[in-house]
């Protein structure tokens, strides 16, 4: 019963003057892979830059390990790998898709010589502000994760002394 | 006409300022010097932030809730340490109640709610010494946000 009416189905289709695209609304399954929803756009941005962020601790660390001020960078470090894991907990990427996205390549990677602690700051300032323009678009519950971890990175930036 | 939601997201907002500002006014009388300095700042503060949201409550056609005359305090506070620690307790209150404003569909009031918390987290950073992974969000509500 289910056969024969699947097969009547282009003819009732056909007499009716109607083509499969008139009658199937929904994504086009043949087109490939709808594109990634804004809040799966706005977690791949900000995860590339917390992973930026732990990358740039990790260097001015490397540089400078054994000091009271490494203690207060790894802590505040802890608080980024924290904050990853999070954001990556909330990342569900349709199948296909890639799961990570592209590190940035805005700016070149620094040497551990080059991250200082104003650079630090300056880089906490710089996300806490990103974070509160990703606001307007982002759903309620990953708004609020998103001012919540803006929060972390402006005392952050009053950690590090400004 | 204002949705319910940011009017009640106002309103909770404005409580965790009053309920702030009462227990600012314990706290100082346990500090001295640049500690009661510092308290008497954040207290202006909070009276400031007060009248803001009562203004944009009001704007929005309701009625800005009235401050409690007595709110229970969290635990004694007798000395310097203990006032600092309803101080820093005040300021968790105040950051996670502004986390509500980040939820409403007003854009405007999404920022100046995440704004809000950043100042909040500041002060409470202060005065426990330390920073927070998440400010305003507790481990119960990490979970909750984390579930699909």
């Amino acid at each position: 019963m289910l056969l024969a009416s699947a097969a009547a189905l282009p003819l009732l289709l056909g007499a009716a003057g109607c083509r499969s695209s008139d009658v199937f609304t929904g994504p086009d399954p043949l087109a490939g892979r709808p594109p990634l929803g804004h809040d799966v756009l706005t977690l791949q941005a900000v995860i590339t830059a917390e992973e930026n962020m732990i990358d740039l601790y990790q260097l001015a660390l490397s540089g400078d390990p054994g000091t009271t001020r490494a203690r207060t960078l790894r802590s505040l470090l802890a608080q980024h790998q924290q904050h990853l894991v999070q954001l990556k907990a909330r990342l569900i990427v349709p199948p296909g898709a890639s799961a990570s996205p592209s590190p940035s390549s805005a700016s070149p990677s620094p040497r551990a010589s080059t991250v200082s602690i104003t650079r630090l700051r300056a880089a906490e300032r710089a996300s806490a502000a990103d974070l509160v323009r990703r606001l307007a678009t982002a759903p309620p519950a990953l708004a609020q994760l998103l001012a919540s971890i803006a929060a972390s990175d402006a005392t952050h930036a009053t950690a590090l002394g400004g | 006409m204002a949705s319910t939601g940011a009017v009640a997201a106002l309103q909770a907002a404005l409580a965790a300022e009053n309920a702030a500002i009462f227990g600012y006014g314990v706290a100082g009388a346990h500090l001295t010097g640049s500690s009661q300095a510092a308290a008497e700042q954040d207290w202006t503060a909070h009276n400031q932030a007060r009248d803001a949201l009562a203004a944009m409550i009001s704007a929005r056609g309701a009625v800005p809730a009235a401050a409690q005359a007595y709110y229970q305090l969290p635990f004694r506070v007798h000395d310097a340490p203990s006032a600092i620690r309803l101080a820093a307790y005040l300021e968790d209150g105040v950051t996670r109640a502004y986390l509500g404003l980040v939820a409403v569909s007003d854009q405007r009031l999404r920022r100046f709610g995440a704004m809000a918390m950043q100042d909040a987290a500041q002060r409470a950073a202060s005065w426990r010494g330390s920073t927070q992974a998440f400010p305003g969000l507790t481990p119960l509500v990490l979970l909750t946000l984390l579930a699909p």
